[in-house]
C-alpha cells in the first residue's frame, strides 16, 4: 500500500507501544501499510513492567514481562514498523488526514490512527502520597522492590496488580501489610498463590482499611495510617509504599475531540473497533468494554489491524459509528 | 562534552532497558550497575539521585561535572548526552 510520500506524512499512527500496538502494527506492517509507532514510555507497556506473565498462550511456564515486550518490540520491527519515543498530544480530524501533535510540537499527518494508550495506575491522593513519591511511595514493583530487601511494605489495593505485585515484593521484603479498601478482588488463582506467603506470616492480610495518610521525615516514609471500618486509625509501620489501586484510561490528550469516551474516559468504538471520528481506532486496556488482558489487547490489536487496511481500501463498512453505544 | 555515563538498573525494570534502549540508538556507550547483582551498591544511587529508584543515569562531563536523571526521562536526558 505504503502511500505516504512527505517524511511526516503516514498511512497510520499507532498511538502507544503495548501489546495491542505492538501486535497491530505486525499485521499492518506484513500488509505493506507504512506504520509509525509513537511510545511516550516503555515500549511493551504495562506489559514491559510486569515480572512474569503466567497466562499469555504460547509460554507454557510463563514468560518475563520484558522478554515479550522485546519480542513483540522486534517481531514488529522485522517487518518494518517504525517507533519513535515521545508522546502524542493531540489529534485533530482534518477529513482525509488526521494531525497529530507530539510532545515537541511536531505535526504529523495519518491517513489512519490507532489509539492503544492503554491505562496508567489511580493514585490514592491521599497526604504524604506526593511528597514521598519515588522516596518510598512507588508504583512500580518490578522498578522499585530491589530497594526494599529485608525492609517492611504496605502494599494498598486488592485486585489482581495488587496482590501479584505483593507476591513479587515477597523476593525483597521482611514483611509486607497488604491493605484492603473492602475484600479482595483479585482471581482466584493468584489468592491462592499468596495464600502461602499469609500462612507463613510474611503477608499480613488487612481487609478493611483505608489509607488515610503517609507518614515519614527526612529519611523517607516510616509509617501508614489507616481507617478501619469502626472508625478507628490504625498505624501501620512500614519502610516504604507500593500503591496499586486500578487503573485510569490514557485519554486525557482526547478530551477535546470528537472522540467519545464513556463516563469513566474509556473510549467507545463499535464493532470494528473504529471510534466516533472517522479512520481513528482503538484497541486494548484503553478501550471501553476492553478485558485488561494481554491476549486480549493483542487479538484487539490484530481486529483493529484488519480493519485498518478495510479502512484503508475503502472497503470497511462502519456500522454503528455513527450512532455508538456506551458500552459496558 | 559526555565524558562516561553510568546507569543504575535492575533486572526487570522496563524504564532500565529504555535508557539503555535509546543510549544505545544514539551510539553511546554507558556502563551498567546492576542492582540486583550489586545490592551493595543501592546507597550510591540512593545517595546520588536521593530517591529510592532506578533507573538512575549518570552523566559525567570531561569537567567532571555531573548530572544525575532519575526515571526514564527522555526531557532530561536527551540534552544531558547531548
Ligand atoms: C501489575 C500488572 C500485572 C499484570 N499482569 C498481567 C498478566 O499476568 N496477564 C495479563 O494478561 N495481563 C496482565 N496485566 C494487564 C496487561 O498488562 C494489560 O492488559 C496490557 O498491557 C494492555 O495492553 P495495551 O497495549 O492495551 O496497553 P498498555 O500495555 O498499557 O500500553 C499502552 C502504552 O501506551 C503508551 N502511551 C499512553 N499514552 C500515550 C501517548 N499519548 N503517546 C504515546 N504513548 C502513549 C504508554 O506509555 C504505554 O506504554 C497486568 C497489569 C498490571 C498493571
Amino acid at each position: 500500500m505504503s502511500n505516504s510520500t512527505d517524511k511526516n506524512q503516514h498511512d497510520l499512527v499507532i498511538i502507544g507501544a503495548g501489546p495491542a500496538a505492538l501486535t497491530a502494527a505486525i499485521y499492518t506492517t506484513r500488509e505493506d501499510i507504512e506504520t509509525v509507532i509513537y511510545e511516550r514510555g516503555v515500549i511493551g507497556g504495562l506489559a514491559a513492567v510486569t515480572d512474569v506473565i503466567d497466562n499469555y498462550p504460547g509460554f507454557s511456564d510463563g514468560v518475563k514481562g520484558l522478554d515479550l515486550a522485546e519480542d513483540l518490540r522486534k517481531q514488529a520491527e522485522r517487518f518494518g514498523a517504525k517507533i519513535e519515543l515521545g508522546e502524542i498530544k493531540s489529534i485533530k480530524d482534518e477529513g482525509e488526514f488526521k494531525r497529530l501533535t507530539n510532545e515537541i510540537g511536531e505535526d504529523l499527518l495519518a491517513r489512519s490512527v490507532l489509539i492503544a494508550t492503554g491505562s496508567d495506575y489511580n493514585r490514592t491522593g491521599i497526604a504524604g502520597e506526593d511528597k514521598y513519591y519515588a522516596r518510598g511511595v512507588h508504583f512500580c514493583a518490578t522498578c522499585d522492590g530491589a530497594f526494599y530487601r529485608d525492609k517492611r511494605l504496605v502494599v494498598i489495593g486488592g485486585g489482581n496488580s495488587a496482590v501479584q505485585e505483593t507476591i513479587f515484593l515477597t523476593r525483597f521484603a521482611s514483611h509486607i501489610d497488604l491493605l484492603v479498601r473492602s475484600n479482595l478482588k483479585a482471581s482466584d488463582i493468584l489468592i491462592k498463590e499468596l495464600q502461602p506467603f499469609i500462612d507463613s506470616g510474611k503477608v499480613t492480610l488487612n481487609l478493611g482499611v483505608t489509607p488515610k495518610e503517609i507518614v515519614g521525615d527526612d529519611n523517607g516514609v516510616n509509617k501508614v495510617i489507616g481507617t478501619l471500618s469502626d472508625g478507628k486509625d490504625k498505624d501501620f509501620p512500614t519502610d516504604g509504599v507500593f500503591v496499586f489501586i486500578g487503573l485510569k484510561p490514557n485519554t486525557q490528550f482526547l478530551k477535546d475531540t470528537s472522540i467519545k469516551l464513556n463516563p469513566q474516559g474509556f473510549i467507545i468504538t463499535d464493532s470494528n473497533l473504529e471510534t466516533s471520528m472517522p479512520n481513528v481506532f482503538a484497541a486494548g486496556d484503553v478501550r471501553s468494554g476492553a478485558t485488561m488482558q494481554i491476549a486480549s489487547a493483542s487479538g484487539e490489536g490484530a481486529t483493529a489491524a484488519l480493519k485498518i487496511r478495510e479502512c484503508l481500501e475503502g472497503r470497511l463498512h462502519s456500522n454503528e459509528v455513527k450512532q455508538l453505544e456506551v458500552m459496558p | 562534552m559526555v565524558k562516561n555515563i553510568t546507569i543504575f538498573t535492575t533486572n526487570t525494570c522496563g524504564y532500565c532497558q529504555m535508557v539503555k534502549t535509546y543510549l544505545k540508538a544514539k551510539g553511546m556507550g554507558y556502563d551498567e550497575v546492576n542492582l540486583d547483582q550489586t545490592p551493595a551498591r543501592r546507597e550510591e544511587a540512593h545517595r546520588l539521585s536521593g530517591a529510592l529508584t532506578v533507573p538512575v543515569t549518570v552523566v559525567t562531563k570531561t569537567d567532571d561535572s555531573q548530572e544525575v536523571i532519575v526515571g526514564y526521562n527522555l526531557a532530561k536526558l536527551v540534552p544531558a548526552v547531548s
